[in-house]
């Protein structure tokens, strides 16, 4: 009887763990660069009033990050921190609060807004906005941030369709806040022009591209250790 | 003011404030917990099966409510394929207007390709585009309504590949029956997931024989394909072939029985899927109830001031013996009823026009619709006639004709009290070339909605006289329309023995040139309205005369405006 041979066995077992690995990480997160550190308490908003802040809040829940959410937030509303000053929804106006008061009281000043990127004119027009006036709130919230050391994190998961020709409200959103991000995270149907890769290196400031959603649950995971 | 008028005002303000502290707080409307279509309320789907018609067809009704949406139609014909070809899959947002100078929609959605691309078909049929795919050459025909959904379900990412828009387009492309377009949907849905500009949607799918309500949901924005789970949850449930029904943004379709499948299809995740986001507890010992449990919508007629009047409103003016309370929960109205009496083409048209006249949701009951009865003005309700239509489609499919007679499009222009229905054979080979052109932004002549606004901003000048003159025309073009089908179906059934190719062309040749007709009408309505109530007075055009007396003002009217005055205005007795 011929003896087994081993080697090849071997080598099969370590091509599949190095696939396996490849797999894990490439798609995963297709990472270009190290994933940043963010810290809590974080706001949730929209710039833009897509639906794609929708998708944030659920990554965030199904990476076990307590979050504040407010769809039209201006300077005052994020100056009042977390509890956003007990405002109540309305229409046209959402708020939803789900920050450990325990750990983090009414009121404390929030370390980090993430800015779910994408216009919709249907949003914009359930809030009562125009675009130059959505654009003009992202501008202030945005000015506020940096001046108060708040890490300004920009998603981008709508893909193509939420994206447009310079000028074009998709792009006007993505110029109110992109520019200005400390960490940037999109599909990358959100970024086959390599729009937000040339943002990043611009600044200097990393950039995570994914495949799907379901990836930002870990990066967000991390981001928040 | 006099004390006599300050205390006469204030016991009116007290009056005010102690009635709206009456109101229960529970009927007082609150937020859905769901991602609701409420916003939005854009589009009104009725829906009869053959033995509830006059005539034994089948008819659906789609209004586009939107008022920012695009409004252009076109004809695409049937192909043939060779093996190996695809078809691309593109996001095509309900919502959304394409700039004219830019080019025609049905290129311009081209940009927005999804990368997908699914094995095409050897042959895909004809069929009629305007926002959706309407009606194919096989009398396969669609409406539409959106019904909201969980806003955790909501799947606005890449990953999922369908919209609504694109699979009513494959499934005009693709079926042969209501129920295969159904199965055709629902599983490309499943496959490459469902959502991204869209939430829950409901479709009527039908055709000759059959009404079907199909209802489509995606499944979270952490879905992917991957995964090996559906991409998508759906159900269908058939209307009884003696019954109507209706979907006014919610929700239709409520136990579920899949033993039973002449009646009900669904996902294979139907159930598991809602027990697995916690919607349903099959422990609770309830039945599993799709609209409970996927789009859930609280409320009546009565609690929420008529904005949700529409489901209510529809089932009392079918089925009055029946005798429906608009204090009965809308969740707890019946999937269909039968109606008293049988329904023709004309009567939904009539629905389509339905303001609520008379009810307690009457728009321009009180002083709400000014001295002209304008429904146009105040009110929380949303009738079944909307201000906000970009067009209203009447899908008929009769059995006893072959496909390309049998169905027909019935397109009106516009809000539907001041449009024109106009039928459009599902036979004929072209749309009217102004059926392509015009958005909101920029007036067009050449635009055939333009015509329709064109009278309804006229209209509103003076509304129930303008309403007047409108009713004129549609008794001329709209109701003679009507008549003639049958006419124009036997001289199509008698070319079509002799040619099919000749039958098709006979009907797109009267197709076309009633839309022409139809079209300058209203031109020359919008020019003749303008002149009548020019400087808000009423020129007779025959006899060259202004009569200062018109339109009049009522005494009501006159008299409100004194009760105003009295309790606060200064100095006035």
């Amino acid at each position: 009887m011929r003896k087994k041979i081993s080697p090849p066995r071997l080598d099969a077992s370590l091509t599949i763990i190095l696939f396996s690995l490849l797999f894990i990480f490439g798609s995963s997160l297709s990472a270009q660069t190290k994933i940043p550190k963010a810290n809590l308490p974080v706001l949730t908003t929209s710039a833009g009033q897509s639906n794609d802040v929708n998708t944030v809040n659920i990554i965030l829940e199904e990476a076990g990050i307590k979050y504040d959410y407010c769809d039209v937030p201006d300077v005052d509303l994020i100056k009042s921190g977390v509890g956003l000053a007990d405002r109540e929804s309305a229409p046209g106006f959402h708020v939803e609060v789900y920050t450990d008061l325990g750990r983090f009281p009414k009121g404390t000043p929030y370390k980090t807004v993430i800015f779910a990127l994408g216009a919709s004119l249907k949003g914009m027009g359930a809030s009562g906005l125009t675009v130059d006036a959505e654009e003009a709130r992202l501008k202030r919230i945005v000015e506020y941030c940096q001046k108060n050391k708040i890490m300004i994190i920009a998603v981008h998961v709508g893909g193509s369709a939420l994206r447009g020709a310079p000028g074009s409200d998709n792009e006007r959103m993505i110029d109110a806040v992109a520019p200005f991000a400390d960490y940037i995270v999109v599909t990358k149907d959100s970024n086959k022009d390599g729009r937000f890769t040339n943002i990043a290196k611009a600044r200097n400031v990393p950039l995570t591209e994914v495949d799907y959603a379901l990836d930002l649950v870990q990066i967000f995971k991390q981001l928040f250790q | 003011m006099n004390n006599k008028k300050l205390i006469l005002g204030l016991c009116f303000l007290a009056l005010m404030i102690f009635a709206v502290w009456l109101i229960p707080a529970g009927n007082r409307p609150s937020l859905d917990l769901t991602l609701s279509a409420d916003s939005e309320a854009n589009c009104t789907v009725i829906m009869v099966g053959k033995k509830a018609s006059a005539d034994g067809s089948t008819m659906a009704t789609h209004t586009c409510d939107c008022g920012i949406c695009d409004w252009t139609w076109r004809h695409v014909p049937a192909a043939d394929h060779k093996p190996g070809e695809t078809r691309k899959i593109y996001h095509i947002n309900q919502y959304k207007t394409w700039p004219p100078e830019q080019g025609l929609k049905w290129d311009l959605y081209q940009q927005d390709f999804t990368g997908l691309e699914i094995p095409e078909v050897p042959h895909t049929y004809a069929y009629h585009h305007g926002m959706f795919g309407y009606i194919n050459e096989n009398q396969v025909a669609i409406g539409e309504s959106t019904i909201g959904t969980h806003r955790k379900l909501v799947n606005n990412t890449p990953a999922a590949k369908f919209d609504i828009t694109m699979l009513t387009l494959i499934a005009m492309e693709r079926g042969r029956t209501a129920r295969e377009a159904i199965k055709i949907m629902g599983s490309l849905a499943e496959k490459y997931g469902y959502g991204y500009n869209d939430d829950g949607e409901m479709l009527c799918v039908h055709d000759p024989n059959e009404v079907w309500v199909f209802e489509i949901m995606p499944v979270g924005p952490l879905w992917k394909p991957e995964s090996g789970k559906p991409g998508a949850v759906w159900c269908a449930q058939r209307v009884p072939d003696d019954h109507v029904s209706v979907c006014p943004n919610e929700s239709r379709i409520g136990e579920i029985d899949l033993k039973n499948p002449d009646y009900f299809m669904a996902s294979p995740n139907v159930i598991s899927f809602a027990v697995e986001q916690g919607l349903y507890d099959p422990k609770s010992g309830k039945p599993f109830n799709w609209k409970k449990a996927y789009s859930p919508a609280e409320g009546s007629a009565r609690s929420t001031e008529g904005r949700r009047a529409r489901l209510w409103r529809f089932f009392d003016l079918v089925a009055p013996s029946q005798r429906f309370s608009p204090e009965t929960p809308n969740m707890d109205f019946p999937f269909s009823v039968k109606p008293d009496k049988l329904i023709s083409v004309e009567d939904v048209m009539k629905l389509t026009r339905d303001r609520g006249q008379g009810t307690a949701f009457d728009r321009v009951k009180g002083i709400r619709g000014g001295p002209f009865l304008n429904p146009n003005y105040y009110g929380t309700t949303r009738t079944i006639c909307d201000p906000r239509a970009e067009y209203t489609t009447i899908t008929q499919c009769r059995g006893w004709l072959p496909n390309p007679i049998g169905g027909i499009v019935w397109i009106a222009f516009g809000v539907q009290d001041t449009s024109c229905y106009m039928p459009f054979y599902a036979g004929i080979t072209a749309m009217p070339d102004s059926f392509r052109i015009g958005d909101h932004w920029v007036f067009n002549r050449e635009s055939a909605r333009w015509a329709f606004d064109y009278v309804d901003f006229h209209v509103q000048v003076a509304y129930s006289y303008g309403l007047e003159e409108v009713k004129k025309a549609q008794a001329k073009w709209e109701a003679e329309a009507v008549t003639r089908t049958k006419e124009i179906d036997e001289k199509a059934m008698n070319l079509y023995q002799e040619s099919p190719a000749k039958s098709a062309e006979f009907l797109t040749g009267y197709c076309l040139n009633n839309a022409k007709n139809v079209i300058d009408a209203w031109w020359k309505l919008g020019d003749d309205l303008l002149v009548k109530f020019n400087h808000l007075k009423f020129y007779n055009i025959e006899k060259r005369q202004m009569d200062r007396s018109q339109p009049a003002y009522p005494e009501w009217w006159r008299k409100a405006i004194r009760i105003f005055d009295v309790i606060f205005e200064e100095g006035v007795k």
